[in-house]
């Protein structure tokens, strides 16, 4: 059990190691990245995919997945974008009721659609993606806020920063991250989904609710990505139809990257954000380095190929290990 | 596994019929609420707006009958086009240039195919991963400069009719490669392997299809269409960017499912595919005619590709629910 309950902590560990290796390696070709101004912009800029990686991880450790979070996150933002303006006299924690709110019902719809009706995930979602997305240009109608438009005082609050480096955004990455983190390892609903997704017809016959499970995933998926929407306006302090266009696929990208299994069954809320740090800061590396924005894409693509790789290896290492270990016990 | 057999293709054989029935009538009610949606120069426009998007549905088609799938063929649609303009700008004449994209679309495939069958991981993460790779090259080879400049007699391939008639150019090139692929699927072993496979891979290996290989050459046939595709729409819009054919991957998917291929493997007809996609395509066009807000389209776009999921799901739960009704009468 040693050899195997390493190979699994062995993940974040050494993704840990990269992070950390990849962020010295960037620091000596641009020594202004390690500074306090560097470290906090390594946050602010994490903070939106970060959460959202921590929103879909549930999904993707239950074998399924969540294509729509890009389109959530650009309307949510619209939305508050749009109320607030609307409204002067908002108090910023309306901004935080309203756009989770958004998150909340296009959450419900995926989730009753694909734990309801068992369809795929993935076609379900990219359905959404269009949907949704539609219905930000129909209701934004061309109009898009700016900074002048929105509340000075969630402007403030998301430039407000904690010891001097952790921005606000990131400090609710991080309860997020830790929240999610124990659920996941303590909870009984949280152990299910490890379950439900390394083998599907047998958690449903030893008698877990894959139902709820599914569906609640896809609800908590879909309100952090309403979420996420609020911190997209707190960073950018402008919104339009095409906001965030396009972008579920580097949130993809952080959570296989941050060993999180596409084939279930493995990975943390921790791992998903330290997939999302190593994404950005190799691709501050690679800006620092000179390497033209045009190839910015292509980076992404190769790295998550890369990540699929070594997902494949470690998991024909730790099958291995099992393998090992049944036939010493059988012996 | 007879009676299972027959099921399923009960099933399916309506899912059909239901797809040609709407097609006809968005037809008619196209016709019947705008004057000219049934003329030569629209429905010519129906077929050159689908010419790309069939050329690629047919291999998918096979692909996505034997479990994988490709979200990467629009991308590859662009680095292909990009790889034509790029080759013809730096003095290929343009047939060379083409056979240049085609075969660059091919190579694109053949990456997709070894990393899902020889690395073993999953088509849906790879070719998530190489959407971005192949346009990201696109980007970073030909950046902010599209090449547009390319020869009329060329270019008239892609935008042009016979004469005055409303048979696109590039129609033929569509017709004989979908009646090349509906004879592959229907009429030969290689057809019938592949859904085989979709039917259960593993049975397929112990009946002694090698599943590698036969993916493997599936991949290749989806990037080769990508390459077949990039030319077409290069010299259709006589333009190659990186930006060509954005959102495309969706398209073609969301047409394969509306046309009964099952995202599940082991199903689908090639004319299911033709209904499907001219089905999107002609709902597509009849909101243009009726002025449609271009904003409502993506939406559209949406709900076909939900309802093809959806539709035969629930059609599947009301009969087993009647079925199970039956039962307890009787």
């Amino acid at each position: 059990m040693n050899r195997l309950a390493l190979s699994f902590k062995n993940r974040e560990l050494s993704l840990l190691v990269i992070l950390v290796f990849t962020i010295g390696l960037t620091s000596l070709i641009n020594p202004r990245f390690i500074t306090g101004s560097g470290t906090r912009d390594l946050f602010s800029s994490t903070a939106v995919v970060a959460l959202l990686a921590i929103g879909i991880a549930p999904i993707v450790i239950m074998r399924h997945i969540d294509l729509s979070i890009s389109s959530t996150v650009g309307f949510s933002a619209w939305i508050v974008a749009a109320q607030c303006a609307a409204h002067p006299n908002y108090k910023v924690w309306q901004a935080f009721i309203i756009g989770p709110a958004v998150g909340l019902c296009v959450g419900i719809v995926n989730g009753l659609l694909v734990a309801g009706l068992r369809l795929p995930s993935l076609v379900v979602t990219l359905g959404t993606l269009y949907i949704v997305r539609g219905l930000d240009y129909v209701v934004s109608n061309s109009v898009d806020y700016n900074s002048q438009d929105l509340p000075k005082s969630l402007m403030k609050l998301g430039e407000t920063t904690y010891f001097g480096l952790v921005p606000f955004p990131f400090v609710l990455v991080i309860i997020f991250m830790i929240l999610a983190s124990l659920y996941m390892k303590f909870r009984k609903a949280g152990r299910d989904r490890y379950a439900i997704g390394s083998n599907p017809p047998a958690a449903e016959l030893v008698g877990i609710k894959v139902f709820r499970r599914t569906f609640l995933s896809f609800v908590f998926s879909g309100t952090t990505a309403g979420l996420a929407g609020v911190l997209y306006l707190m960073r950018f302090a402008q919104v339009d139809a095409t906001a965030f266009y396009g972008q579920e696929l580097a949130v993809v990208a952080a959570v296989v990257i941050g060993g999180i299994s596409i084939n279930g069954g493995i990975g943390t809320a921790q791992g998903a954000v330290i997939g999302a740090l190593l994404v950005q800061t190799i691709q501050g590396g690679l800006s620092a380095l000179g390497v033209d924005a045009f190839w910015k894409q292509a980076i992404n693509g190769a790295l998550l190929i890369v990540a699929l790789f070594s997902d494949r290896v470690l998991a024909r290492r730790s099958e291995r290990a099992l393998l090992a270990q049944r036939i010493k016990e059988r012996a | 596994m007879s009676a299972l057999t027959s099921k399923t293709r009960q099933i399916r054989f309506t899912w059909d019929i239901v797809i040609l029935g709407f097609l006809f009538l968005v037809w008619v009610l196209a016709s019947l609420t705008t004057s000219n949606f049934l003329t030569s120069l629209n429905v010519s426009q129906i077929f050159s707006n689908t010419g790309e998007i069939m050329i690629m549905a047919f291999p998918v088609t096979f692909l996505i009958i034997s479990g994988e799938i490709d979200l990467s063929i629009a991308s590859n649609l662009a680095l292909s086009s990009c790889m034509l303009g790029w080759s013809y700008r730096a003095g290929l004449p343009i047939p060379a240039a083409i056979v240049v994209a085609i075969a660059v679309g091919t190579l694109c495939g053949a990456v997709n195919g070894f990393l899902v069958t020889k690395v073993k991981l999953a088509s849906l993460a790879v070719t998530i991963a190489t959407l971005a790779l192949y346009r990201g090259i696109a980007n970073g080879l030909v950046g902010s400069k599209p090449i547009s400049a390319f020869p009329d007699f060329w270019t008239s391939f892609g935008y042009d009719t016979f004469g005055n008639s409303f048979i696109p150019k590039a129609l033929p090139l569509v017709a004989i490669l979908g009646i090349i692929f509906a004879l592959v699927l229907h009429r030969t072993p290689f057809g019938r392997r592949t859904l085989a496979i979709g039917q259960s891979p593993e049975a397929a290996r112990f009946a002694g299809v090698n599943v590698t290989k036969h993916k493997m050459i599936l991949f290749c046939l989806t990037g080769m269409a990508s390459g077949i595709a990039s030319v077409v729409y290069t010299f259709r819009f006589s333009l190659s960017q990186p930006d060509n054919g954005t959102g495309m991957e969706l398209l073609v998917i969301s047409a394969c499912l509306l046309g009964g291929v099952s995202i599940f493997g082991g199903l689908g007809t090639m004319w299911g595919v033709v209904a499907g996609v001219l089905l999107a395509g002609s709902v597509e066009s009849w909101l243009t005619l009726r002025n449609v807000n271009a904003q409502w389209r993506t939406i559209v776009t949406g709900v076909l590709l939900l309802s093809s999921v959806a539709i035969p799901v629930l059609i599947d739960i009301l009969k087993r629910r009647r079925a199970t009704a039956a039962i307890k009468k009787g």
